[in-house]
């Protein structure tokens, strides 16, 4: 640029035009390679970014129709399954509510969630528990191990997948009970399930089978497809 | 599921603003109907670099969803050889209810806009809202395409300052 501004300035500047999408093809190429090594710039550009996103508060809202959602769903899952945006938010108080504070956490939930599965949860590092699932022609192994201080246990899927529209259900067996459900394994290569507090103490000696079920999960409580594998939980 | 369920909450909660966003920059509904579809396409993409880049969670969503349609703007302008934004609806002034607002930020940025000679005020909003590239705003204002983005750079320093007071 021919006016001469002390660098600093002329950063701050940049990054505004970055934002407003004003600098030339070339130009906002080099500055988005600054980005992703200058912190210092990306607080500009966030700034920025910040303060002209208010330019869209006076912004009416506007109920998009549904077949958007059914063709963004369709775009990204294709056929499997469809999730119905829960109708008690679609109005009234609560919408509101949610079109402020809530939309926040509920981007967290989804970033939380959409990073796990891009780089997948890694295990716990000092697990109480593990268990190596194998079936019978190793089409299948996955391997699980228990967080103890989180109550949480992490499910690899280290080869094998769910048969086309099935899902994978894991259960606990503990000692002559029937099986309990520990939910079903995420879509994603690797995850974290919850355990119940009341089933933590049970673990422990206990064995952990997975079985083929329709999508969403046995729908009686007990497995209905074939067991695929079941192992003993050890101790570490 | 449970990555889309929070996904379909968040359609729920957020897409009638990011419509608007999109029918505010297009002026046009099938296109912002388009738009919108690729926006949340995108957003469930990259949810993942989303940490990175430092914006709030409903300033990540409307930038991907402004952007976007911006983008889907001056393809339409370099299609149809519609260069100098001729298709441009002026802000409406804020009205009494948007300067009531003194406490907001969005009357920070009023305010700060207002401290901006009135035609570079009018350039930002111009570049944000309508897609308005350098050499459109050239045009409109009708001076050296140059000059135009040093006096806008200038502004956009005194903003700045303006808005970190």
């Amino acid at each position: 640029m021919s006016d001469a501004l002390p660098e600093r300035d002329a950063d701050k500047a940049l990054a505004g035009e970055y934002a407003l999408g004003l600098l030339p093809p070339d130009e906002a190429v080099a500055f988005e390679a600054r980005l992703a090594s200058e912190p210092q710039l990306r607080a500009l550009y966030a700034d920025w970014a910040e303060d002209l996103a208010r330019l869209t508060d006076r912004i009416d809202p506007v109920a998009p129709p549904p077949q958007i959602w059914a063709g963004t769903e369709e775009r990204l899952f294709g056929s499997r399954g469809r999730v119905r945006p829960s109708a008690a938010w679609s109005g009234g108080w609560l919408g509101t509510l949610m079109g402020g504070i809530t939309a926040t956490v509920l981007v967290l939930a989804l970033i939380v969630g959409a990073d796990l599965m891009q780089r997948g949860p890694s295990g716990p590092s000092d697990p109480a528990y593990v268990a190596e699932l194998v079936s019978e022609e190793r089409n299948l192994i996955l391997f699980a191990a228990y967080d103890a201080q989180q109550g949480t246990l992490f499910v690899e899927r280290q080869s094998g997948a769910p048969a086309q529209n099935r899902t994978l259900e894991l259960w606990l067996i503990a000692g002559s009970d029937a099986p309990v459900s520990l939910g079903v394994l995420p879509d994603a290569r690797a995850g974290v399930i919850d355990i119940p507090e009341a089933l933590r103490p049970r673990l422990e000696g206990a064995a952990l089978a997975v079985s083929d079920e329709p999508e969403g999960g046995s729908p009686t409580g007990a497995p209905t497809g074939a067991v695929l594998a079941v192992a003993q939980i050890t101790n570490t | 599921m449970g990555d889309r369920r929070a996904f379909a909450a968040l359609y729920q909660a957020t897409s009638a603003k990011l419509f608007g966003i999109c029918l505010r920059v297009l002026q046009d509904r099938s296109e912002a109907e388009d738009v919108l579809q690729d926006v949340y396409v995108k957003i469930w993409r990259n949810a993942g670099q989303y940490q990175v880049n430092g914006l709030s969670p409903m300033t990540w969503l409307i930038t991907i969803a402004r952007n976007a349609s911006i983008d889907r703007l001056r393809r339409r302008r370099a299609m149809s050889g519609d260069s100098d934004g001729a298709d441009l609806q002026a802000d409406p002034a804020p009205g009494p209810e948007a300067r009531a607002m003194a406490a907001s930020d969005s009357a920070r940025l009023t305010g700060c806009l207002g401290e901006l000679d009135e035609r570079h005020a009018q350039a930002v909003k111009g570049a944000y809202l309508d897609g308005e590239t350098y050499a459109d705003l050239a045009v409109r204002f009708d001076v050296p395409l140059n000059t135009m983005r040093t006096w806008l750079r200038r502004s956009l320093l005194k903003l700045r300052e303006c808005l970190s007071r």
